[in-house]
């Protein structure tokens, strides 16, 4: 039997830990309920993360205000998504970081050895993918194991 | 009173669309204001005329002080005093070499290669003295190295090297008579009783939707503030004093921080950002890069002679001790503040100024992404299926933010 690299899955097996990468967007709205469901009909662990994006350069006091703001918000958002799953039988493990998405997502699930991301597509520009990036596509490329990207009707 | 309602509408104007514009560069808001500002006076000096924004007019000096100190306030009421406490040994050795040496070794460039008077060469020596507390703990959080002693101790020595940087500008250009006396004598006394009173007095009489702490600390603030430029003295030296030993009583009340975060980002430091941006002279830029990047390098090697022998004296390993050397080469707020001070208080010209500005904000920038592009250490950057030392607690361990 081939042995796989850890947090790569054989192909057929169901995801063990499934992480959702949130940013509080009707795109990340999306994505969670695909891994709800996902998580759901495998049984598996259900986390969610949420990064809180700072200013170059972090300002003096702006960088802690911006910080708390986003915690607020995300932790908020997070109990409405933690009812919901409750409301399926499962429990969700939410994190909130700092930083660039991408970067502090993949590391999270290199981490935790996540065996899945899912995260949302938001379709930007290519003019703003060009100057910010895309989210998705870095992850996509540079993630320890399978992205699920979720494009939304 | 129409002549000063039309003029605030144009810097609140100016300060919503540096505002706008910091959002959507994803750039820090001060940077942004400070940008707007110099090229808002550049255009308006152009097409309208040099006086059209009033930044000598009183109240806009006076909204604009008023931002100074209440955002040094909150900068050192950001301080965590139990960090401090276990960790001051490596603070204050590399803080206080993070201080001297960039002061003195930018001092000596601006002296001996740029030939500035003695009074501007000290001057410039303090404003690249600083290192942004913001930058160091947005990328001790970024990179999970905040709770490690290692971030701890960095965070700490930030403080440390901001002290050093108002001590030297509150005293360096005080001219050392009884008043300096008094300023010192009373502020040191300020500085024991307010930790030991303010709470007190806030259990007492606060909570009340009257902001009774608001006006109580204002008061101190602004009272301190007089006695220091009553010495000449500079009134941001007392306002980070007062932040820092409020830090483990005022500073850890989250809903009055919040709510003087408000008042100072909403309409205080858009008049200091604006208007220190509005003194930049774009031409003296152009005509002098050379002195920028010469008072940056300087910097950056003062910083380099300075930090990373302390770094590596403390153990730290040899790529720790680069990024920590370079990300305390950074500075904003303090490098800004400093600047202000030796042109409104005449120790600078403008084109020393708007060369001081320059290096500041690229004393922000630049060391971090040289920092980021060659010196994070290694295991921050994950590889599939690898496990990273050092990193954040997983959601999927259970560890709830």
């Amino acid at each position: 039997m081939t042995q796989q690299p850890e947090g790569v899955r054989a192909p057929g097996m169901l995801p063990k830990r499934i992480l959702v990468g949130f940013d509080g967007s009707t795109f990340a709205e999306h994505a969670f309920e695909m891994a709800l469901t996902l998580a759901a009909l495998s049984g598996a662990r259900l986390g969610i993360v949420s990064v809180a994006t700072l200013p170059e350069p972090p300002g003096s006091v702006e960088t802690k205000a911006t910080i708390e703001a986003a915690t607020e918000h995300y932790e908020a958002i997070f109990e409405t998504l933690r009812r919901r799953t409750e409301d399926r039988g499962l429990t969700l493990e939410t994190r909130i970081l700092v930083g660039h998405p991408a970067e502090q997502i993949i590391r999270l699930a290199a981490d935790t050895h996540v065996d899945l991301v899912v995260v949302g597509y938001r379709g930007r520009s290519r003019i703003r993918e060009w100057v910010f990036g895309s989210v998705s596509r870095r992850i996509v490329n540079h993630a320890p194991c399978s992205v699920l990207v979720v494009r939304s009707q | 009173m129409t002549d000063v309602w039309a003029r605030a509408a144009l810097w609140l104007g100016l300060a919503l669309v540096a505002t706008v514009l910091s959002i959507r560069l994803r750039v820090a808001t001060a940077l942004s204001e400070i940008v707007v500002g110099t090229v808002a006076q550049l255009l308006i000096g152009v097409y309208v005329g040099q006086a059209l924004l009033g930044t000598s007019e009183a109240w806009v000096t006076f909204l604009s002080g008023t931002g100074a100190i209440l955002l040094t306030f909150l900068a050192g009421a950001e301080l965590d005093p139990t960090i401090f406490r276990t960790k001051w040994k490596e603070s204050l050795g590399i803080g206080f070499v993070s201080f001297l040496v960039p002061f003195l070794g930018c001092a000596a460039f601006a002296a001996y290669i740029l030939h500035w008077t003695p009074h501007a060469s000290w001057l410039a020596g303090v404003a690249l003295s600083t290192t942004s507390v913001a930058v160091v703990y947005a990328v001790m959080l970024e990179l999970g190295l905040n709770s490690t002693d290692f971030g701890k101790a960095l965070l700490a020595a930030c403080f440390v090297t901001d002290l050093g940087t108002v001590l030297a500008l509150g005293l360096i250009f005080a001219p050392f008579t009884l008043r300096t006396v008094t300023f010192v004598g009373v502020g040191t006394a300020a500085m024991v009783v307010l930790p030991w009173l303010t709470p007190r007095f806030f259990r007492v009489f606060g909570g009340r939707p009257s902001e009774l702490e608001a006006k109580f600390l204002l008061l101190v603030l602004f009272g301190l503030g007089a006695l220091a430029t009553w010495a000449d003295s500079e009134a941001v030296l007392p306002a980070y004093l007062v932040g820092m030993v409020l830090a483990g009583t005022v500073g850890k009340d989250h809903a009055l921080i919040r709510r003087l975060r408000t008042v100072t980002f909403g309409l205080l430091t858009p008049f200091y950002f604006i208007r220190a941006g509005s003194f930049v002279s774009v031409p003296a830029l152009v005509a002098a890069p050379v002195s920028v990047l010469g008072l940056l390098a300087a910097k950056l090697v003062a910083k380099s002679i300075g930090v990373w022998p302390m770094a590596r004296l403390f153990r730290y390993p040899r790529t720790e001790a680069a990024y920590t050397t370079l990300l305390m080469s950074t500075g904003l707020t303090f490098g800004s503040i400093s600047a202000l001070f030796g042109l409104t208080h005449k120790i600078i010209t403008q084109t020393q100024y708007s060369i001081l500005i320059a290096t500041v904000i690229g004393s922000a920038v630049v060391p971090t992404l040289v920092a980021n592009a060659f010196f994070i250490p290694r295991y921050l950057l994950p590889q599939p299926g690898q496990d990273q030392p050092g990193s954040a607690d997983a959601a999927l361990d259970g560890g709830n933010s």
